[in-house]
């Protein structure tokens, strides 16, 4: 079975500052494998692992990228193809376009995996679209995959459902977190990983721009998020059950 | 945090203008391991709630013995200073399983240098994947780096050793799977391989310490235990030559587990500092917590600078004997000192919070360990002597 990845080496969203008008600066900013893209690499090597095969890294990226590609070679996949481009700065639709022609040429593949929003941008546009460019059926939010044969059964996570669908191979999927733990690559795959295969490709020569972008990003600010400031008053009995039941509500604490 | 910081990577680059690269994939591999999988375990390893066993043995999974072995080996063939690197790592995630690691780690050492080419093949990959653990048996209760005047005995009996004797303070002792044992036959001290399962190896209980509580620490007692003449390590009468050769490059280990310890106890104090107020500002604004930062820093990078300029002199074949004791002496005195001042800038909450004591208890251990600084100041005042003449 030839198993497909989508990889984003993403801005670090847990690293990332804003100015004083709340707009992110990527210059210089910390990066990483997009934090979902680990669970779609675990879930192609266990695919892999149940039906042998191989699993090839498919990323759009700067000369960077290719330490978030390394990483998942290091998880175990087989080679890696880079398309040389910034997705910072291009639109959803063109950076599913590049990805679609490159899986193109480094396929057939039967399955194609991608997280269900990257870290730093989570848009979640681009798993469809390249389902749609390449005439694949999507099949979204995973939490569960199993290929038989011709046919896959997944588990869709969706708000307060789970969609059990099926789907005729080869198909795209974008995976959940809970979908899987992925593991951590040891130290001497971490070494061996540099010496796998990891082909460049230029995008000019490759897919020229088509179209005008079909949206731009005007402008993007951070959220200045006011504190609640919630009183409770009474006596304490009563004030600690509503504090504690407040914050069970938050979500932090458990219930 | 992240454990490898951009500090490591700088000191990487400055130390493998070429090469640097790939140690540094290792290291904040390694790095990121450690932060998700033993460093929120600590407090729990401290307070006996969680038990070393699962992860150190996934440590070794992810290979940090195999750093600076020989490939032939299962190792990774990196500089001994990706290795001591990667100690300090661990010594920030958590001391207890660092100090575990860097005892099991000697006696691959000792084994490497001075085992038969049966024993390395039949030991080291084992150690190195950790399938077993090992511990490194030398002090006993009136004997310390004194190894000369040790009282156990191995005496040649039909082609067997008998080892009679007891040792005291060993790490790993009872969970480890393989000892390094050094007894006196009538040509000296001499060094030992002894399987677990062999007859007449006892254990004492458990010691109650002050710090490194998530490490086993006990007597090993030795009566009539034989092992077969094969497990002598080396020549008859050189096992404390062997023992202060393992123990020099221990000590580069020792100092960047410190450097380890220091630097997260320094980490909490800067952001405790920024955000505790006094008379209406942060501490950090004051100037006496300024010059307790200030001085706390230039302690942990000189530190780090002493452990990483030994592991190089031993990497070039070099003599790193007081280079090695210099790092040991002073960082392990300097992470004291780091520590303490960390309770101090805590405040009252440093007295009573383990998370913040630990680092000092855990540090303490480590001026004494492995030569004491006092006797460790006696061989560089030694060494530097005979060097000057």
């Amino acid at each position: 079975m030839k198993v497909a990845v989508c990889v984003k080496h993403a801005v670090d969203e847990a690293e990332l500052k804003v100015d004083s008008s709340g707009s992110p600066l990527f210059a210089g900013a910390a990066s990483k494998m997009s934090t979902f893209d680990k669970n779609a690499v675990e879930e192609a090597l266990r695919l892999k692992a149940a039906h042998s095969g191989e699993v090839v890294i498919v990323t759009v990226g700067t000369g960077d990228a290719k330490k978030s590609m390394k990483e998942a070679l290091a998880m175990g996949a087989d080679r890696g193809v880079l398309v040389n481009a910034d997705p910072l700065k291009m639109d959803p639709a063109r950076t599913a376009e590049l990805l679609a022609a490159a899986l193109t040429k480094a396929g057939p593949f039967d399955v194609i995996l991608c997280s269900e929003g990257s870290s730093d941008m989570y848009s979640g546009l681009v798993p469809p679209m390249v389902g749609e460019m390449l005439g694949l059926p999507y099949v979204g939010y995973a939490k569960k995959v199993e290929v038989g044969g011709q046919t896959a059964k997944v588990e869709r996570a969706l708000e307060d459902s789970v969609e059990v669908v099926e789907a005729p191979v080869p198909f795209v999927a974008s995976v959940v977190s809970e979908i899987n733990e992925p593991r951590y690559p040891t130290l001497i795959q971490i070494m061996q990983a540099s010496k796998k295969p990891l082909e460049e490709l230029s995008p000019d020569a490759f897919v020229p721009v088509s179209k005008a972008p079909s949206s731009a990003t005007v402008a993007m600010k951070a959220q200045a998020m006011a504190r609640k400031k919630v009183m409770f008053e009474g006596p304490p009995d009563e004030t600690a059950k509503k504090l504690v039941d407040a914050l069970a509500s938050e979500g932090v604490l458990p219930r | 945090m992240a454990i490898y910081s951009a500090e490591h990577r700088r000191l990487m680059e400055m130390f493998y203008p070429s090469g640097h690269q790939g140690y540094s994939d290792v290291l904040s591999s390694l790095g990121e391991f450690l932060e998700n999988e033993v460093l929120p375990l600590s407090p729990k390893l401290d307070s006996g709630e969680a038990s070393i066993a699962k992860p150190r043995k996934a440590l070794f999974k992810q290979g940090i013995c195999q750093i600076a072995f020989p490939e032939e080996y299962g190792g990774l063939g990196l500089p001994f200073s990706v290795y001591s690197n990667a100690v300090e790592l661990l010594g920030t995630a958590d001391a207890s399983i660092a100090l575990s690691v860097e005892i099991h780690s000697a006696v691959a050492e000792g084994l490497h240098r001075f085992g038969s080419s049966d024993q390395k093949r039949e030991y080291l990959p084992r150690l190195l994947s950790g399938e077993s653990l090992a511990s490194f048996t030398l002090t006993e209760p009136a004997s310390g780096s004194d190894a000369g005047t040790m009282a156990t005995t191995a005496e040649l009996k039909g082609g067997e050793f008998s080892i009679n004797g007891s040792k005291i303070f060993i790490t790993n002792a009872g969970e480890a799977d393989l000892y390094m044992v050094f007894a006196k036959t009538r040509k000296g001290p001499s060094c030992f391989l002894v399987e677990a399962s062999c007859p007449g190896l006892k254990f004492g209980s458990d010691l109650r310490k002050l710090g490194m509580r998530g490490s086993r620490t006990s007597e090993v007692i030795f009566t009539d235990c034989r092992v077969p003449k094969e497990n002598l390590v080396g020549e008859e009468g050189k096992g404390a030559d062997y023992a202060k050769e393992i123990l020099h490059g221990a000590r580069i280990i020792v100092a960047a587990m410190n450097v380890g310890i220091a630097r997260l106890a320094y980490d909490k104090s800067v952001a405790y500092a920024r955000q505790r107020k006094a008379f209406g500002k942060t501490i950090s604004e004051f100037q006496l917590i300024r010059e307790k930062i200030a001085d706390m820093k230039t302690d942990l990078n000189a530190g780090r600078l002493m452990y990483f300029y030994a592991s190089k002199i031993k990497e070039l074949g070099g003599d790193y004997s007081s280079e090695a004791s210099q790092a040991k002496v002073f960082a392990t005195e300097m992470s004291v000192r780091v520590c303490d001042e960390a309770i101090q800038i805590h405040g009252g909450y440093g007295y009573t919070t383990d998370e913040l004591h630990r680092h000092w208890r855990d540090a303490r251990l480590l001026t004494i360990g492995e030569g004491t600084s006092e006797v460790l100041r006696m061989l560089i005042a030694r060494r530097e002597l005979a060097r000057s003449q």
